[in-house]
């Protein structure tokens, strides 16, 4: 019974999180942090929905009603901070996690820049890509088949007929959760809260249409002797790096947005440039300046980020560090060399030290 | 042929025979397109990573990817710390694979209904620069596949067929970049012609060898899927009772057309004996007897299924030459099967090349589902060879049947200015003749027609994919496999029907007989033969029938005589 209790131990962490954390800005990302791997799985429990931090009144109803789908959106959340961090690894801003905060990147993201927008994309991505894979392996109960319009289980979902698409649920599934957040609360007009609420609406669509969008359609003949005339078809996920660069790609063209004159909706700020589409990512304000430590804004600063010295890109130590300078210092490091690889798993190889330069910002 | 019942049926009776024929047709396309879900599905199962013994690898132990105690040992991934901590290599690792996977809390059970299930791989591949996936690289898998009944004990896996295959790789990618996924192509895996059991397990080891190229450069595997498509349940139970409500009213009818047949004081000719083997072979394509693999187990079913549809095909082509021969009209007596000897080889020669293409394929899959001529250089060679074969003969019957067919409507043009002149008798028979034929193209165009529009809607509406289906959901692969076998019925029944003897033969002239057909050109009018010579002599003259010419000849030295 090594699970049950786990279970019960990753109960009681969160149950004593819940109580002792309280700021403004919850967000459902910290079922990403909340347990890694497969302790995901107690998020199962129907009786978990309203101890999970992070979830709004109208998250933990959908939680109610489909609580085998938390565990996907704990592992999609996890996915979209990982892919987050490795996005950002050469920047100022990396995307670093904040321990305890519940927004989970730290009060950084409420400022509605670009890289706020990222992470709502991100993560909204994650979750599609996260339930239509469960979908796919039927870990959860509704979707695909059951989600029919035939009448009720008849005959076992007319023997497994009429299955749906598992991407379109695990779109579907998304939108209504992750957007569920926002629809929460009314806001007036021109006010910065609704300005975000419309921003954080568009960036998740953005990000949840840069998984199904580019999903990958496979098929295979089996007609009479293998002939096409019968074809079957079926969808394949994008990896999720792939998901993660065109994300980023959007990150880098994203759009500036204002409100319009009767403050209803968010239009863009230059007209010289085209309207922003459904897979854009929009932003409200500039980004905080990132090179110094600033409580006011949460920026951690990138005092102590190691740079590299020989390029001019944004790992830079130029830029990185802001002009400050670095500090170098020689390290040892035990390497891997002269591997034999396979397809998998542990590789034969021999270790070979190396001396290299370390550059860290001053 | 003498008189058909089409040539005597009033048009009263014909609307409402062609009427009942139309709303048959439609109720098969609504079968399909309303009460049968798709043809076929799918079960995507991405292989549970098993962790083997180190030392002895377990190679007779069967590895399940659930269960309480019979659960393998396993890791979630391959960047799992237990991989460096322990030490686990490539060949200990074997992907589990359980058909069908658990839904609701449950296991799932496969039904006898699935019919056939095909089982293809597709690789998620990473790139990583230090180890790329070679040119040319060949995968080689260890595979085995295990069934068990619902009841069985959960250990109790028995042995289906277990096989080391080699496989080709296909992967492309269009950017290097790291941690992208390779395009690669699917690959088969196995085909079982009959579902009997319960649960399928599916075993397969990738494995690698120190000192030798097996499996090397194939990249950095990160997840293995198992593809499952099977025949949908439901599309099986509308499809049987299709073919078990037609089975007897075909049977039916074709005892009918033969009890007509040999009612008839002549033997029977060419085109009605022909007709009566397309029913046999239309009977023998709906005997429903997959009902038997409800209760045994018949992996050869899948097979026989596509002989008997091959069997149909080829009698139906055959069917059409006949029947476009024997409305020539240029008075050479064919009424023989071996007058077509050429034309028929064609289709012969066809299905033969099929046919031995099927045996390679499905045949050796009976003994080794993990066959496929497909996989080997020298066997898609060959069955190309045979594809393309038959693809020459299906050309050159093509262009065999096009030109009859012209050939037929030149001589009706030429016979119908000719009419106006004939005795009221020969007139008769003339147009009998072209009304038959002209009927019977037109029919096969629609349905013709019809299969192939059919066919492009559904594989249009496959490649789609919709998204939030509203309002009546119609499955257009369904109806085009259901709309399209009770289209191909209602000809035959359509043709069984129209084509038998007539019971209302009353004039003489309608004789076949050749020479008493000369007799009556030459004797009773002299005048249209002089007009058929006139009429007709731009275009015939060159390609004058050897009878039509003897007629004229005759009739020369007859009026010389004279």
């Amino acid at each position: 019974m090594a699970l049950g209790t786990r279970w019960r131990e990753t109960l009681l962490i969160l149950v004593s999180l819940h109580v002792f954390v309280a700021t403004a800005l919850d967000m459902w990302w910290n079922l990403g942090i909340a347990g890694r791997g497969r302790s995901l799985y107690f998020l199962g429990a129907q009786s978990m929905c309203t101890q999970l931090k992070g979830l709004s009144v109208g998250q933990i109803k959908l939680c109610h009603m489909f609580h085998d789908h938390m565990p996907s959106v704990g592992r999609g959340a996890q996915m979209g901070i990982v892919e987050c961090q490795f996005q950002f690894r050469f920047r100022r801003w990396n995307c670093s996690t904040v321990d305890g905060d519940r927004s989970v990147f730290g009060p950084i993201i409420e400022i509605a820049s670009r890289e706020a927008a990222f992470t709502h994309a991100v993560s909204a991505a994650g979750v599609v890509h996260a339930i239509s894979r469960s979908c796919r392996e039927g870990e959860l109960s509704r979707c695909g088949c059951s989600n029919d319009p035939r009448p009720g289980n008849l005959d076992r979902d007319w023997i497994w007929g009429g299955c749906g698409d598992n991407i379109a649920w695990g779109y579907k599934f998304a939108k209504s959760f992750v957007d569920v957040r926002e629809k929460d609360k009314n806001h007036p007009r021109h006010s910065p809260e609704l300005g975000r609420m419309l921003m954080n609406l568009h960036n998740n669509e953005g990000g949840r249409k840069a998984v199904y969008h580019y999903s990958n359609v496979a098929c295979k003949c089996h007609g009479v002797s293998g002939s096409c005339s019968l074809k079957t078809c079926w969808q394949q996920l994008p990896a999720f790096r792939e998901v993660g660069d065109r994300l980023k790609d959007r990150y880098d063209g994203a759009f500036e947005v204002k409100f319009n004159k009767r403050g209803t909706k968010l239009v863009r700020k230059h007209k010289r440039y085209n309207k922003p589409t459904k897979e854009d990512l929009i932003y409200i304000h500039e980004s905080p300046d990132y090179c110094k430590t600033n409580p006011e804004t949460g920026s951690l600063g990138t005092v102590g980020r190691e740079c590299n010295r020989n390029t001019h890109g944004m790992d830079g130590c130029n830029l990185m560090c802001c002009g400050r300078g670095y500090n170098t210092f020689k390290k040892k490091i035990v390497m891997r060399c002269h591997c034999k690889f396979h397809w998998c798993c542990f590789v034969k190889c021999k270790t070979c030290e190396k001396i290299v330069d370390v550059h860290t910002c001053k | 042929m003498a008189g058909v019942v089409l040539e005597n049926l009033s048009w009263k009776k014909l609307i409402i025979l062609g009427v009942f024929l139309l709303l048959l047709l439609l109720t098969f396309f609504l079968i399909g397109g309303l009460i049968a879900p798709a043809p076929s599905n799918v079960i995507y199962i991405t292989g549970t990573k098993c962790i083997a013994n180190r030392t002895h690898l377990d190679h007779d132990k069967w590895f399940i990817p659930r269960g309480h105690n019979e659960m393998c040992d396993q890791i979630w991934s391959f960047d799992d710390e237990r991989v460096e901590k322990e030490i686990i290599t490539a060949s200990q690792i074997v992907f589990s694979f359980w058909i069908p996977h658990p839904k609701e809390g449950g296991q799932l059970k496969m039904y006898r209904w699935f019919q056939t299930l095909l089982g293809v791989l597709t690789l998620d591949i990473k790139y990583d620069p230090k180890n790329p996936v070679t040119d040319k690289a060949k995968l080689q898998l260890d595979a085995r596949i295990g069934y068990r009944g619902a009841d069985d004990d959960p250990k109790d896996w028995k042995l289906l067929a277990q096989s080391l295959e080699e496989r080709q790789l296909d992967c492309a990618m269009d950017e290097a970049i790291e941690g992208y996924h390779y395009k690669c192509d699917i690959l088969q895996l196995f085909e079982l012609g009959s579902v009997h059991y319960d649960y399928y397990l599916v075993n397969i080891r990738l494995p690698t060898f120190d000192n030798s190229d097996v499996n090397a450069g194939i990249g950095v595997l990160e997840d293995l899927h198992l593809v499952v498509i099977h025949q949908n349940g439901g599309f099986t139970k509308v499809w049987l009772s299709m073919k078990t409500v037609l089975f007897p009213m075909i049977l039916a009818l074709l005892i009918w057309y033969w009890r007509r047949i040999t009612q008839l004081e002549r033997p029977p000719s060419l085109l009605e004996k022909t007709l009566f083997v397309l029913g046999i072979a239309l009977s023998l394509l709906n005997l429903p007897m997959e009902w038997l693999t409800c209760w045994l187990y018949l992996p050869f079913m899948l097979l026989v299924g596509d002989i008997r549809q091959g069997i149909f095909y080829a009698v139906l082509l055959s069917f059409w030459l006949i029947f476009a021969g024997e409305h020539l009209m240029d008075q050479v007596e064919r009424n023989k099967l071996v007058m077509y000897w050429k034309h028929l080889s064609a289709v012969g020669f066809g299905c033969l090349c099929l046919f031995i293409f099927e045996i390679c394929e499905r045949g050796i899959q009976l003994t080794d589902p993990f066959f496929s001529v497909w996989v080997t250089d020298v066997g898609a060679n060959l069955a190309l060879t045979f594809i393309v074969l038959a693809g020459v003969a299906a050309c050159s019957y093509f262009l065999f049947l096009c030109y009859m067919i012209f050939k037929v409507f030149r001589n009706i043009s030429a016979k119908k200015s000719a009419l106006p002149q004939m005795s009221k008798a020969r007139k008769k028979y003339y147009m009998g003749l072209i009304y038959r034929f002209r009927f019977l193209m037109a029919l096969t165009l629609v349905c013709a027609a019809l299969t192939v529009i059919f066919f492009i809607i559904s594989q249009v509406s496959e490649g789609q994919w919709k998204w939030g289906d509203d309002g009546i959901h119609l499955e257009y692969t369904s109806a085009f496999f259901t709309g399209v076998y009770g289209m191909w019925n209602v000809y035959v029944f359509g043709l069984l029907c129209l084509y038998a003897p007539s019971h209302k033969v009353i004039t003489v002239t309608e004789d076949t007989d050749q020479s008493q057909e000369e007799t009556v050109q030459l004797t009773h009018i002299p005048s249209e033969a002089s007009a058929l010579a006139s009429d007709s002599q731009p275009m015939e003259t060159s390609a004058l029938h050897p009878s039509e010419g003897s007629i004229l000849q005759g009739f020369m030295s007859k009026q010389a005589a004279d």
